[in-house]
């Protein structure tokens, strides 16, 4: 394989890579909208705070497979905590409230975090199985970066599988397109609400570990990464899992060529891409109109 | 309630209390005053979307923003420029990106018109850092020349270097602001913002333009917002990406607005007020002002979720009740 080929297939997965990533939390934050309405502005902290959980594991046990399945899960608690304790007083009156309560909560998350951890980078060793490179075809690459790609998928699939295969998926589908009317039909909306919850911080919570190796821990970590996902959110269109499928591998790729070819402005295209798309369609690719 | 008098004398002492608060305070405190008051004013122009027409923007600093880079870049390209021509074009800078934007956000409210302007606010944002050789990138625009106020050649007045005069200045042009947006609020336009706020469709079927009246609340709301941002570059004499258009400046009018109470047109600024105290407050204790911010923020949300106007109004009918209650038992015995 000559070099340039092999250079446009490794941009290539690389930006399917944190296309995934992006996904993952992307489809956290747009469950959470698309059923409870809540603009969870501190999602991104809770993938910053599994991040940590993720190094505080592997100091205690050095093993990244008990972070794998241990900080998420932690992370999700968090989610469920401030869903029971703050969330579901305040719904009586607007999202707004919501709204600047989450940012409150991105704010104290990302103070802690400076308290307990620091503010250095904190770099997470990648498990040994897969710390070589594989090489395919001639072209050499990580391996650890194709297994973040394959677990996004896995997680994907799990998802899908819950949503249209499951009767919790059923309630949830019914929930998102008239919850008054699911809750009068005799279920505990509040009890799927904060599941829900939980499952989306989950999410996130998984995203912010597969991405510890690659990108170190760091607290700028919810702003850099929170906000590409949040982008992919908003152009996807809102509760719309398909849209943020499809946008998320979209930005990964123009953020990885971009960097290539225009360097400095691969954030422009990225935003100007979302610009473009609400100008065009206000509610997002795969939105429906309120 | 309160006479005609009462006002007068309000008002009277609250504009001796402007006047002489340098001497009364000393510098430290007329500083921090011209901050709040700065904020205030953006708070305030994001209250007439957010509080009197009911549209949430996500990127009010890209205004903000706007009005300040333009007037860095006016004092330091243009030869002989004076500081009123300047805070001048930060407002026209403003007014014109609001007229550009308008026929395309007003079609829209709600979420989309919140996820419409985090685009533009960021695109704003971005494209700040990214133009390096006119807006200097990270480091943003600084030390750029303050002229001195200049009143046709007769009365030359000092700013740079000297805070107190220009927080008279600063005093000046916020407080035309805020009178003009009060103003704006109490006549027959205010009232027809308020119609689309509670309801758009009846205001249309009463004749009246609902997209062209939201259009001209924007540009308004956006050029005032414009002013605060050119105020606080002069202020600061440094225009940066991160301090002025960055998300987190979007998200401070917003917070403000929600802590002193929306749809009034002084909770803004109560809540501008009470921020600037408590921050002020906690900076003397600890370096953790992140950490107490988001706490208040959390605690204000779940306990007073009206903000700071609908839990004295809640405090006050409280009161009343009591108060009738007990004149009623008087009378009783």
């Amino acid at each position: 394989m000559d070099p340039t080929t092999a250079m446009y297939i490794s941009q290539g997965i690389h930006g399917i890579t944190y296309g995934m990533i992006l996904f993952l939390i992307a489809s956290g934050l747009n469950i959470i909208f698309g059923m409870m309405g809540i603009l969870n502005l501190a999602h991104a902290s809770f993938f910053m705070l599994s991040g940590y959980f993720c190094h505080q594991v592997l100091v205690l046990t050095g093993n990244f497979w008990i972070a794998l399945i241990v900080a998420p899960l932690f992370t999700a608690l968090f989610g469920i905590l401030l869903e029971r304790v703050c969330l579901s007083r305040i719904s009586a009156f607007g999202h707004l409230g919501e709204l600047i309560l989450t940012v409150g909560v991105a704010q104290v998350i990302l103070a802690l975090v400076k308290i307990f951890w620091g503010t250095e980078n904190i770099p997470i060793s990648v498990p040994p199985v897969f710390a070589g490179m594989v090489s395919i075809g001639g072209l050499v690459y990580p391996v650890y970066r194709l297994f973040v790609i394959g677990m996004a998928l896995g997680v994907l699939a799990f998802m899908l599988l819950l949503l249209y295969k499951t009767r919790v998926g059923k309630i949830v589908r019914a929930a998102v397109s008239d919850r008054d009317m699911v809750n009068a039909l005799g279920i505990n909306i509040p009890l799927v609400f904060m599941i829900i919850f939980g499952v989306g911080t989950w999410l996130a919570g998984v995203a912010g570990v597969a991405i510890a190796p690659i990108l170190t821990v760091f607290p700028g970590l919810a702003d850099q990464v929170g906000m590409d996902a949040f982008i992919v959110v908003v152009t996807g269109g809102f509760g719309s899992l398909t849209g943020a499928f499809i946008v998320s591998i979209i930005f990964g790729l123009l953020s990885s060529f971009g960097v290539q070819f225009f360097s400095q402005l691969a954030p422009v295209l990225i935003v100007g891409f979302m610009a473009v798309v609400l100008i065009i369609r206000p509610n997002g690719l795969f939105g429906v109109e309120e | 309630m309160m006479n005609k008098t009462m006002k007068m004398v309000f008002w009277i002492v609250l504009l001796l209390i402007l006047v002489f608060y340098p001497r009364l305070f000393g510098i430290y405190y007329t500083n921090l005053f011209v901050s709040f008051a700065v904020f205030a004013v953006f708070a305030v122009s994001l209250n007439m979307l957010l509080g009197y027409t009911g549209l949430l923007s996500f990127g009010h600093a890209m205004f903000f923003g706007t009005g300040g880079y333009a007037t860095a870049l006016a004092l330091k390209h243009i030869q002989g420029m004076t500081v009123l021509p300047a805070v001048g074009i930060g407002f026209l800078a403003a007014m014109i990106l609001a007229l550009v934007l308008c026929p395309l956000v007003v079609r829209v409210s709600g979420t989309a018109f919140a996820m419409l302007h985090l685009a533009f606010g960021q695109l704003m944002y971005v494209l700040a850092l990214k133009f390096r050789n006119i807006t200097g990138g990270e480091d943003g625009i600084g030390n750029f020349p303050i002229p001195d106020l200049n009143f046709f050649g007769v009365i030359s007045i000092g700013m740079k270097g000297n805070p107190v005069n220009f927080y008279y200045l600063a005093m000046v042009i916020l407080g035309v602001s805020l009178w003009l947006m009060w103003f704006l609020t109490k006549t027959p336009f205010g009232q027809i913002q308020t119609g689309i706020r509670d309801n758009a469709k009846r205001i249309d079927y009463l004749g009246y333009k609902v997209p062209q009246t939201k259009a001209v609340v924007y540009v308004i709301s956006g050029a005032f917002a414009g002013i605060a941002g050119s105020v606080y570059g002069l202020f600061h004499n440094l225009v940066s990406a991160d301090g002025s258009l960055g998300i987190l400046v979007s998200f401070v009018p917003i917070t403000a607005v929600m802590v002193g109470g929306m749809g009034s047109f002084f909770g803004p600024i109560w809540g501008t007020a009470i921020f600037q105290i408590i921050e002020e407050i906690v900076l003397r204790f600890t370096d953790r002002v992140e950490l107490v911010m988001g706490l208040m923020l959390i605690l204000i949300i779940m306990f007073a979720p009206r903000g700071f106007t609908g839990l004295v109004n809640t405090l006050k009918m409280k009161w009343q009740a009591y108060a009738a209650v007990r004149s009623g038992m008087e009378k009783k015995t």
